[in-house]
Parts: C-alpha cells; sequence; structure tokens
C-alpha cells in the first residue's frame, strides 16, 4: 500500500473544474514528479490534498482518507506541503518562521539536533535568524520554506514549483539538499514542477498532467530518454 | 443578451413598485405618510452613500454630518431669508455636494482605515461646529420650520382623486418625497449604467488596472464623494421639513453608522438595495421593540425577556442574524434567491472548461 | 510648571486607559481585518461584572482576575458564536455584526443594570504624592502602573512566547500557518479573548473615574480608536505610544487652549491624527497594507 494514493480526483473552484479524475501514487521514501504546463492543474491537486481546495474522488494517506480532515490535522498527520510562493511568514522573523516549523514538535526531542541539521544545509538562514523574513531573497526565502518542512518531520513532502523565479546554480543547491533529505530520512517526495529535467533527474516515478488529466505516466528515466513524450508534454 | 431578455420584466418590477409607492398616501393615515416619507428620505441618502461605497469602494462614517449641512441649509435659508422651502432643496444638494467634492480631494490619499477614521471625525466634530456660529444657527436651540403646506391645486385635485380630505402637509410631504426619490433614483440608476458607473466600479474592483486602463481615478473618486454628500445634502433638506425641526443634536454620530448599516443591509452595488435600506433603518428600531411578541412561536420567557431587554437588544441581535444568513443585503439574498430558482428550474449543468488560467498565486 | 506637569502625568495616565483599550483594537484589526466596534461595550460589561462582584462583597484584587478571566472567556465565545459564521464575508459585514453587538451588549447592560450611574471602586487613593514638585495622585499612578503591567504582560505573551507565536502567525498568514498545522481558527479566538481580557481592565481602570453607566467607554473607544489609527492600526507598540500622545495632548489642549471644552477636546484629537496622517499616511508606526496568505 502507498503511502499516498489518489484516485480519480476532481477538483476545482467555485462552477469550474480544474482536476477530472486524477490518479497517482507516492511509496514511502519515494520521489515523485507531478508535471504539467501552466493550468495542468499541478497545483490544485497539492492543494487538494492539503484540503484547500474541495475535492471528489479518494485521497489516502497511510491507507486513512482525507475527505473531511482540516488542513491542520491534515498536516499534523505527517504532510509538510511548501505552496507555489513558499508561504514564508513575511511579519514574522527567520527563526520565528523556523520555530513554526517545529510547531507540532514541541518538546519532542531531537527538534534541537535538527535546528543544527537544518542551519548546515542552510547556513544562510543562521546569519540572517533575527532578521524579518521578507528581506530574503527568492532563493533564500525557498530554503527557508524547505528548512521549515524539514523541521516537521514529515512522511511526505509536497513541493510545489521549488525551481520558480531561482537562478539554475541556486536551484541545482536547492535540489541536491531536497535529494540529501529524501536519502537520509526517508521522506517521500511529491514535486510539481515545470522544470521537468529537473525534476525527471531527481524523481524515481513521473506523472505528467494534462487539462485536469494524468496524460502520460512511468519511470522517470524511461520517459527522459522518450523523444515524442519530451516533446510533447515537457517542452523540451 | 440574457440583459436584453430580463430587461422587460425588470422595467415592469419597478413601474410596480412607483405606482404602490404614488398610491400609498390613499391608504394609510397622514401620519403614516409621513413615516413613509422618512423611509423614502433614508432611501436617498442611502442612495448616495451606495454610490460611494458600494460603487467606487470607498467609505464613508460621516454622511449624517452632510444630511446636517442640508437641513440647515434649507432651515437656514427659510427661517432668516425667508426663502421658498420648494427652491432651497436643490441649493442644499448643490451646496453639500460641493463640500463633498472639495472634502473628496484629501480622501484621495486615505486607504480605507484611515478614510473611515476621517469622516467618523467629521461626524463627531459637527455638532459642535455647528453650535458655535449662533447667529447664523441658533446654537443649541435649532430652528423651527412650519410645516409646508401643498398649493391648492394640488390639494383639491388629490381631494377630487381621492374624493377625500384635501391633502394634508404630510401627504404633500411624502409627494415631494416621492418625486425627489424617484428623480434621484432615475439618476443614479443612469450613471451607474453609463460609463461613469462602469468606471466608478473598475475603481472599485482594483484601482491599480483601472489606471492602468486610463480611468481618472482622482476625478471619479472625488466626483463619487461629490455626488454622495449632494444625495445626503438632498435627504437632510427634506428631513428638515419633514421634522419641522433642526437642531445640532439632530444629527448625532449614530445617525452616519445608522445609515451605513442601512446601506450595507439594503445591500451594496445595487440599485434597490438602498430602497431596501431606508425601509430598514426607518422601520427596525420601531420592529426591534414589537417584533419579538408577535412571534408566537418563541416561548413566552423568551419574549418577555427580549420586551424587558429593550430594542436596543432585538435590534442588535437582529442586525447579526440578516447578516450571518445575508452578507450581500437583501438585495444580494433576493438576487441569489432568485438566481438558484431559475437555475433548478433550467436545471443548469456543470461547467466544465478546456484550459483554465494558472492556479491563483498565494502569496 | 507644576501644574503643566500635573496635566502630562493625567494625560499619560488616562493614555493608558486609552492605550490598553486601542491595543485590544490592534489585536482584532490584525486578526481580521476590521475594527471590533463592540470592544468598548464588551469592556463595560466586564466592568458590570466587576462591580457586581466587588457590590457582594469581594476583595477588588480577587474581583479584577476573575473579571478578566470571565472577559477572556467570553471574548472567545463570542468570536466563536457570533464571529465565526460570517469569517468569510466582506469586511464591510464583520463590521456591521460588531456594531450590532454593540447595540446588543448596550442594551443588555442596560436592561440588567439599569441606565443610573454608580461609582466604581478604585484600590487607589486620591491622595498625592509629590513627583519634582509636581502634585500626581495616587489614582493616576496607579492606573499608570496597572496599564503598564497589562501592556507588558501582553507583550511578553505575543512576543515570548510559542503560544503568542502562533497567534501572531494565525493573524497575519492564516492560510500558510494551517499548512504549520496551526489551528487558526483557535488562534482567532484566543485574540478575541485576549483582547476582551485586555479591554476589561481598560474599563476598570476607566471606572471610577467617569462612572460607570452602560454608556460610559462610548468616548473612550473614540479616543482607543484614534489613538490605534494614530500609532498606525496594524501596529500594537503604535498603539500604546498613539493612547500616551492622545492622552497627553487632549489633557494639555483641555487645560491650556481657549475655548477647547469638553466636545471640541475629541476634535482636538482628530486633527493630531488628520495632521499626522497626511505626513505618514500609515500612522506613526505603521506599515504598509500587510498582505495575508
Amino acid at each position: 500500500m502507498a503511502l499516498l494514493e489518489l484516485d480519480g480526483v476532481r477538483a476545482g473552484y467555485g462552477q469550474t473544474r480544474v482536476l477530472h479524475g486524477v490518479s497517482l501514487s507516492v511509496g514511502e521514501g519515494d520521489v515523485v514528479a507531478l508535471l504539467g504546463a501552466n493550468g495542468a492543474g499541478k497545483t490544485t491537486t497539492l492543494r487538494a490534498i492539503t484540503g484547500g481546495v474541495r475535492w471528489d474522488g479518494i485521497i489516502n494517506f497511510g491507507g486513512r482518507s482525507l475527505r473531511r480532515a482540516t488542513t491542520e490535522s491534515i498536516v499534523r498527520m505527517g504532510i509538510a506541503h511548501v505552496p507555489e510562493g513558499r508561504g514564508v511568514l513575511t511579519e514574522l522573523t527567520v527563526e520565528e518562521n523556523l520555530r513554526l516549523g517545529a510547531y507540532l514538535r514541541r518538546g519532542s526531542d531531537g527538534v534541537a539536533k535538527d535546528y543544527d541539521r537544518v542551519f548546515g544545509y542552510f547556513p544562510i538562514l543562521r546569519e540572517r535568524r533575527k532578521l524579518s523574513a521578507s528581506t530574503l531573497s527568492g532563493g533564500e526565502q525557498q530554503m527557508l520554506a524547505l528548512a521549515r518542512a524539514l523541521l516537521m518531520r514529515p512522511k511526505l513532502l509536497l513541493l510545489d514549483e521549488p525551481s520558480l523565479g531561482l537562478a539554475p546554480l541556486v536551484v541545482r543547491s536547492i535540489f541536491d539538499i531536497i535529494r540529501a533529505i529524501n536519502e537520509s530520512d526517508h521522506v517521500a517526495v511529491l514535486l510539481v514542477e515545470q522544470n521537468a529535467r529537473i525534476a525527471l533527474e531527481l524523481s524515481s516515478h513521473a506523472y505528467v498532467l494534462e487539462v485536469g488529466r494524468v496524460a502520460v505516466e512511468g519511470d522517470s528515466a524511461k520517459l527522459k530518454t522518450e523523444e515524442s513524450v519530451r516533446r510533447s508534454y515537457l517542452g523540451y | 443578451m440574457r440583459f436584453l431578455s430580463q430587461a422587460p420584466r425588470r422595467y415592469w418590477l419597478v413601474a410596480l413598485v412607483v405606482i404602490v409607492f404614488a398610491g400609498l398616501p390613499t391608504q394609510v393615515t397622514s401620519f403614516q405618510s409621513l413615516e413613509w416619507a422618512e423611509v423614502l428620505i433614508f432611501a436617498i441618502v442611502i442612495m448616495g452613500l451606495n454610490l460611494l461605497v458600494g460603487y467606487s469602494g470607498q467609505i464613508s462614517l460621516g454622511h449624517g454630518a452632510f444630511m446636517a449641512v442640508g437641513a440647515y441649509t434649507t432651515a437656514i435659508l427659510v427661517h432668516r431669508y425667508h426663502m421658498d422651502y420648494l427652491a432651497t432643496i436643490p441649493i442644499a444638494g448643490l451646496l453639500t455636494g460641493l463640500l463633498g467634492f472639495v472634502l473628496g480631494i484629501p480622501a484621495l490619499r486615505l486607504s480605507p482605515l484611515y478614510l473611515a477614521l476621517a469622516t467618523f471625525a467629521l461626524a463627531v466634530v459637527t455638532p459642535s461646529l455647528i453650535k458655535r456660529p449662533e447667529n447664523l444657527t441658533q446654537g443649541v436651540q435649532g430652528i423651527l420650520l412650519p410645516p409646508p403646506q401643498p398649493p391648492d391645486w394640488v390639494s383639491s385635485m388629490f381631494a377630487s382623486v381621492t374624493s377625500g380630505p384635501a391633502m394634508t402637509s404630510d401627504q404633500w410631504l411624502y409627494y415631494v418625497s416621492f418625486i425627489v426619490a424617484v428623480i434621484l433614483f432615475w439618476v443614479a440608476w443612469n450613471i451607474v449604467r453609463r460609463r461613469p458607473g462602469r468606471a466608478l466600479m473598475a475603481i472599485r474592483d482594483g484601482e491599480v488596472a483601472a489606471a492602468a486602463s486610463g480611468v481618472n481615478i482622482a476625478g471619479y473618486k472625488t466626483l463619487a464623494f461629490g455626488l454622495s454628500a449632494f444625495y445626503a445634502g438632498v435627504a437632510g433638506s427634506l428631513y428638515g421639513l419633514a421634522s419641522g425641526y433642526v437642531s445640532p443634536d439632530s444629527f448625532p454620530v449614530a445617525l452616519s453608522f445608522t445609515l451605513l448599516v442601512g446601506a450595507v443591509i439594503g445591500g451594496l452595488g445595487s440599485i434597490a438595495g438602498p430602497l431596501f435600506g431606508g425601509i430598514f433603518t426607518f422601520w427596525l428600531p420601531i420592529m426591534s421593540s414589537q417584533f419579538v411578541q408577535t412571534q408566537d412561536w418563541i416561548p413566552d420567557q423568551v419574549a418577555s425577556v427580549f420586551k424587558n431587554a429593550g430594542p436596543a437588544v432585538t435590534y442588535g441581535a437582529l442586525l447579526i442574524l440578516i447578516m450571518i444568513f445575508a452578507p450581500n443585503g437583501l438585495a444580494g439574498l433576493i438576487l441569489s434567491g432568485y438566481t438558484r430558482l431559475r437555475s433548478r428550474l433550467r436545471g443548469v449543468g456543470e461547467r466544465t472548461t478546456g484550459q483554465v488560467p494558472p492556479d491563483p498565486q498565494t502569496v | 510648571m507644576q501644574e503643566f506637569l500635573q496635566q502630562v502625568l493625567s494625560g499619560i495616565a488616562s493614555g493608558g486607559i486609552y492605550a490598553s483599550l486601542a491595543l485590544a483594537l490592534v489585536l482584532i484589526y490584525n486578526a481580521m481585518g476590521l475594527v471590533n466596534f463592540a470592544q468598548g461595550e464588551m469592556a463595560m460589561l466586564a466592568t458590570f461584572l466587576a462591580f457586581t462582584l466587588i457590590d457582594h462583597g469581594m476583595s477588588y484584587w480577587i474581583a479584577l482576575p476573575i473579571t478578566i478571566l470571565v472577559a477572556f472567556g467570553g471574548g472567545i465565545v463570542i468570536q466563536r458564536v457570533v464571529i465565526r459564521p460570517v469569517e468569510r464575508a466582506p469586511v464591510l459585514t464583520l463590521v456591521i455584526v460588531t456594531l450590532g453587538l454593540a447595540t446588543l451588549i448596550n442594551g443588555l447592560a442596560g436592561f440588567l443594570f439599569g441606565y443610573l450611574p454608580r461609582s466604581f471602586p478604585s484600590p487607589f487613593s486620591v491622595q498625592t504624592v509629590s513627583i519634582f514638585g509636581a502634585a500626581a495622585s495616587y489614582q493616576d499612578l496607579g492606573v499608570i502602573g496597572v496599564s503598564a503591567v497589562v501592556l507588558v504582560l501582553v507583550y511578553l505573551l505575543l512576543q515570548r512566547t510559542t503560544l503568542g507565536l502562533a497567534m501572531r502567525a494565525a493573524a497575519h498568514h492564516p492560510e500558510a500557518s494551517r499548512l504549520l498545522g496551526v489551528r487558526v481558527s483557535w488562534m482567532l479566538a484566543l485574540g478575541w479573548g485576549l483582547a476582551s481580557a485586555v479591554g476589561a481592565v481598560s474599563g476598570i481602570m476607566v471606572a471610577p473615574i467617569l462612572l460607570l453607566e452602560p454608556n460610559m467607554m462610548q468616548t473612550v473607544v473614540i479616543y482607543a480608536f484614534a489613538a490605534a489609527v494614530l500609532g498606525g492600526i496594524d501596529s500594537p507598540l503604535g498603539a500604546v505610544i498613539g493612547g500616551l500622545v492622545i492622552g497627553v495632548t487632549v489633557n494639555l489642549a483641555g487645560a491650556y487652549a481657549p475655548g477647547v471644552g469638553g466636545d471640541l477636546q475629541l476634535a482636538v484629537a482628530f486633527a493630531i491624527i488628520i495632521a499626522v496622517l497626511v505626513l505618514k499616511p500609515n500612522g506613526l508606526l505603521g506599515r504598509r497594507a500587510t498582505r495575508r496568505v
């Protein structure tokens, strides 16, 4: 049984339907990529999982249905969602953002060590920790969002376009860190990306959404090489 | 296309309402006519407030002050300069409108909350400001206005049409208010329908985009202020005539709040809203003291508590309940009920789309 | 000079009261983007509760914390019952709801306690002590002291505890906070409870001066609103500074400016604010409109 299962998920905003039956699964410790053009429904899929949009169908996490669960309780089950735009709390300092990452783990052991680990991955956050989060650059905010998600020690990490608006070098370093975390902590990752190339490198399995449906799915390694897929769906 | 098929129905509805209101004094007592005149007066000022808040998206907690200006203009012109009271109505409106336009200029700089505060300050300060120039305003004593009598030809026409007594002063006031209301509603409707209305709504829904589309933001916003003040001034003038007496205490801060409440409850951004707003503003306080007793399904103990607790508790409770169940005001409630009914009758299916625009940014 | 100092001190005392209520207004504004027009009435009702307790023999210093606790609970209840159903409605709708709430509470107080003004006991004597040659009453000093304690406690709660952090996060960034496991709805309720408790202190402090009756807080609310806007509606520190500035200035204006009587003091307050807003459109410490996630 996979950690995360979606089956025939339909979702939309008001009268506009965006997802028309999405099915995918993420196994424990897997890195899965969710690709597709702008507007295909990738962000909506992630939002459906964490309860940010009304949906129909089946979404199970660890065997439990997420149907009537509130966002807060879904998160407490072990899902960390870094939304489109990163969701950095700009009214607060960097340190306060991180403390909120550890909010659900107050008092449990290992939190202090996790802070060290996270600062190890992202030393700039330690430097800037007393400053307002609004002073960080785009790349730094992405690091903050990721660091915060790590502090939650989730079982599943949902990442919405982590590469958006970032310089290639920064993107590379962030993705290296994501890989490192996945390998060391066995955190499953569902990665939404428009940068298909780097997403396919990182992931083991991939789904391509088109207009609210899964158009193509398969092994990332294979999808990378299949030229017809690359041309039609991935733009390169 | 839909508008064209709807339009005739809407016009019939408006004609019906106008006829009902035109015939009202023949069916109710003279005093009740005066009460309904006040309903229409509130509807007028709320129409103006609606233009400002509902259509241009600015806020005012000071329209009571504008009413005061209108009322005192009429009172002073009639009492001191012996002008014909009918002539003072448009003068009051224009003067107040000019004042509103002028005040609208510094208002441009203020974001909504601060604009609320500034207009609130205006409302708070106005009674004191009225008291000061005693030569003109008679200060705390206020000014008495004689009840306006209908012209003879109107009075006898009314008597022959209704085969009853001649028109009373109250009924005449009702008709004056009625005609003014009809005219001003028609004006507002035309403004809203045409370019100014669209410009205002564009500003309300997104100033940056509106500016980028070439809308003269400053011009339209100050125009909205001036226009809404004009309406308030006319209403204030009528209010003074209807009450027969103006004093600094006739226009307390609470009035400005009541007007805003009336505008929201009636329904912002709609033409029908202010009429509901006027009805509500006038009748709700009165209803509050009697409402609970007339509801048979409420057990006696509860009802007696409400009766003793007074109209304020009922009024507040009703206000809250209405906002919970009709957050877009009564006009919105009726409109959504109507649309829901229509869609159920027509069996609207679910709308699916092809390509959809990108998901909205969350930050 | 002495008289001037006295007026200043007196102004600081009233300023403390305005600051407390202004802080309550700012707390709710930060959480919901609206000014809670019922804040003053809630404070008044809490003060009546304190009065009833003291009237029945309870000591002032026991009635005070009990009232604060009940006010806290009351604020939570109000948020759950009245505000939550309309949480997602347009701001103006919410404003109307708070107005309705204010009317309701005012009527309730009138019903339960009548409109006759009552004297409210103060634990501080009206004797004076000499500070820098000026006579400062224990009453004023006591009010300043209590207000200061309350404001410091609120500061510590919000800035130094995890709960306060969660409350601030929920207020400014509700959606992003949900994704961190913060129970946003309950944080809002706590915010209301806190604001209500702080308001209760404000009411209890002002009651000995103004005499307790249902309309007692209305002028205070106006000053507090003015103070909050002056300081920047989204800044708690601004609320405190604004309160003090308004308190002192209004007092001095009343004492020294010719022709400024009771009713024009309000005008003075507003004139100050509008002058400040022209120079600093977001208030002294306010920031540009915060966008919330």
